[in-house]
């Protein structure tokens, strides 16, 4: 990107559009066409009907490039209405030029609001990252998915993955973790950590942080997730049982940051991530930068997931 | 009744079979070939007893064991396990799931070649594990001394259980595979051709191991050997097979003593001359 400064001054999308004479006109509403629209509907229904479990559909070609939220978007365009208020974060910021590029392009196709402010985003489409204020039940989260199949580290055929979630044949995938506890004391994975929704399936809740995971438990927020590459919807709904994998003598533990607050917003117990300081020191802020941005500003949040 | 004069740990059991195997047939077909590899295959084994299954090479011994792990399909026939729908329904009619139930819970096999039994990419511990946490075993603890159970029962030194087994010797990979088989208590363990691949010097060892296994927990089995010595130290019954078919069966010391068939003849001549 960077060597393009000078002539492509435009970093948006519609600025990229207006450059080169074209406009949005000629496109249908939220870029879909209807029947690409019904037909990522009717995965994610069947999605939220069977939590956990992957649904194929038609990944479409996206003005964006697969492996920069394609699925993610595909989800959003298909339920954004004109009255909708959008939020985008990557890894917790609204404000990278992927976020920024995504937001804009879903309002500029719909009508639909543009908001930083999690409460009022009515969809917020994200990636990596869950929220630190609680979301609502009138409120969706759409995830950006790279791998969506949790047994992928495990099987290398999809095929045979496919029959092992089938058949809840999940021994292996106890297996990885037993041995994972032998190597290294604990159960090293760190993003994207393995959960099993309503008892049934295990699911990749797409790279979060284990901070995140407990927020996915008995949400009052319906979670749709969207690979685009990998051509799969799948769906965690509002009230639904989602347990990190778990030994009883090794349990599931979040990521601590004991001391350290972000010096934003002064907050502790959040999500912190570490960005290089002055003179060689790190800098430890907040990731959901929204979260931060109301707590410096003294505005009250509700983080009780 | 052959079955009263055999070994039987616990009488209140003996008079019902654990396995019945009636007209195993499986018959590999391809284009202009047609191999037939066993055929018409029945019998009956009982809890806590050893069946052995002797035959030279190609006879069909491995065969059935594979049919009745269901390794491959067979052509024909049927197998009641006791534990399998109250021995009701042939496991050859089990769906997916249910096999999957039958080689994690009810059987085990032990292959002839430890690769196929064994998970190599994962520690010898682990390859316990994978039967244990097949039946919702979730403390780490519980299932390490489980395993380091198993290990010793079969002589692998408890401080190898971390080590992978893809570097342990042939003789220790088959005895990590016999723990494996063990772990988790199947009802019917098979043994495929078990120190074939094994240097002479550690064959004995492993005989004597799986004798002392029997003896004291009573495992019952299906023994498959081409070699009657070891037909003769392991098998209280034993059936005798060539091309395909069973040609003797009976008690293992009345077929070693008293041949019948004589092809039987033949092969205890070749060992006892
Ligand atoms: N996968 C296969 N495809 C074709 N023929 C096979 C296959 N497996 C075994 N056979 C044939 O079936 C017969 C019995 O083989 P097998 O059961 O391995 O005998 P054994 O274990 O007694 O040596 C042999 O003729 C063998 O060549
Ligand atoms: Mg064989």
């Amino acid at each position: 990107m960077a060597s393009a400064t000078t002539d492509r001054p435009s970093s948006s999308v519609r600025g990229l559009i207006a450059e080169r004479g074209g406009d949005f006109s000629g496109y249908s509403f939220a870029f879909l066409d209807d029947m690409a629209k019904r037909e990522i509907r009717r995965a994610t229904l069947k999605a939220v009907a069977i939590p956990g479990h992957q649904v194929p559909f038609g990944s479409r070609e996206m003005p964006i490039a697969r492996g920069w939220g394609t699925g993610g978007l595909q989800l959003t365009l298909s339920l954004v209405g004109s009255e909708d208020r959008v939020k985008v974060i990557d890894q917790g910021d609204d404000a990278s030029v992927n976020a920024v590029n995504l937001r804009r392009l879903v309002a500029q196709m719909t009508g639909a609001e543009e908001t930083l402010d999690t409460a009022e985003a009515t969809l917020i489409q994200t990636r990596h990252r869950i929220p630190e204020e609680v979301m609502r039940d009138d409120q969706i989260l759409i995830f950006q998915v790279p791998i969506p199949e949790p047994l992928r580290f495990i099987e290398r055929s999809v095929a045979v993955a496919r029959g092992m979630h089938a058949e809840q044949d999940y021994s292996r995938m106890w297996l990885a973790l037993y041995e994972d506890i032998v190597r290294r004391g604990e159960i090293s994975a760190g993003a994207g950590y393995p959960v099993m929704v309503n008892s049934r399936f295990i699911m990749a809740p797409s790279p979060i942080p284990r901070w995140d995971i407990p927020k996915l438990n008995q949400a009052d927020t319906l979670f749709l997730f969207g690979a685009g590459r990998e051509k799969r919807i799948y769906a965690v709904p509002p009230h639904t049982d989602v347990r990190p994998l778990e030994f009883e003598d090794y349990a599931f533990k979040t990521e601590e940051f004991d001391g350290l607050a972000c010096e934003v917003s002064g907050a502790t117990d959040v999500y912190l991530v570490e960005s290089p300081g002055e003179n060689g020191t790190s800098r430890w802020t907040a990731s959901d930068t929204n979260y931060a941005d109301k707590v410096a500003a003294g505005i009250e949040v509700n983080k009780q997931w | 009744m052959v079955a009263e004069q055999t070994q039987v740990p616990e009488p209140s059991a003996s008079s019902e079979p654990l396995l019945r195997v009636r007209d195993l047939t499986k018959i590999y077909e391809s284009p202009g070939q047609r191999i037939v590899a066993c055929e018409d295959v029945s019998f009956d084994v009982y809890p806590g007893e050893v069946l052995g299954i002797v035959g030279e090479s190609g006879s069909g011994k491995s065969t059935v064991l594979q049919c009745l792990f269901q390794d491959v399909e067979a052509t024909s026939g049927q197998a009641f396990l006791r534990s399998f729908e109250d021995g009701e329904r042939s496991i050859f009619d089990a769906d997916r799931r249910e096999r999957r139930e039958l080689r994690t819970h009810q059987m085990a096999m032990v292959y002839q070649n430890p690769r196929m039994g064994l998970n190599l990419m994962v520690t010898a511990g682990g390859n316990i594990a994978e039967r244990l946490l097949a039946a919702d075993w979730r403390r780490v603890d519980e299932i390490r001394d489980k395993a380091s159970d198993y290990l010793s029962r079969t002589e692998v030194p408890v401080d190898r259980m971390d080590d992978f087994p893809a570097f342990f010797s042939g003789g220790m990979q088959q005895r990590v595979q016999i723990a494996k088989a063990l772990a988790n208590n199947p009802e019917l363990v098979l043994l495929d051709e078990l120190t074939t691949g094994l240097d002479v010097s550690v064959q004995a060892g492993v005989l004597d191991l799986v004798r002392d296994i029997q003896r004291i927990y009573g495992m019952t089995a299906v023994i498959v050997s081409h070699d009657l010595g070891v037909i003769r130290l392991l098998a209280d019954r034993t059936l005798v097979m060539k091309d395909g078919h069973v040609v003797e069966s009976g008690l293992t010391d009345q077929i070693l003593e008293d041949p019948q068939h004589e092809y039987t003849q033949l092969l205890v001549n070749c060992v006892t001359n």
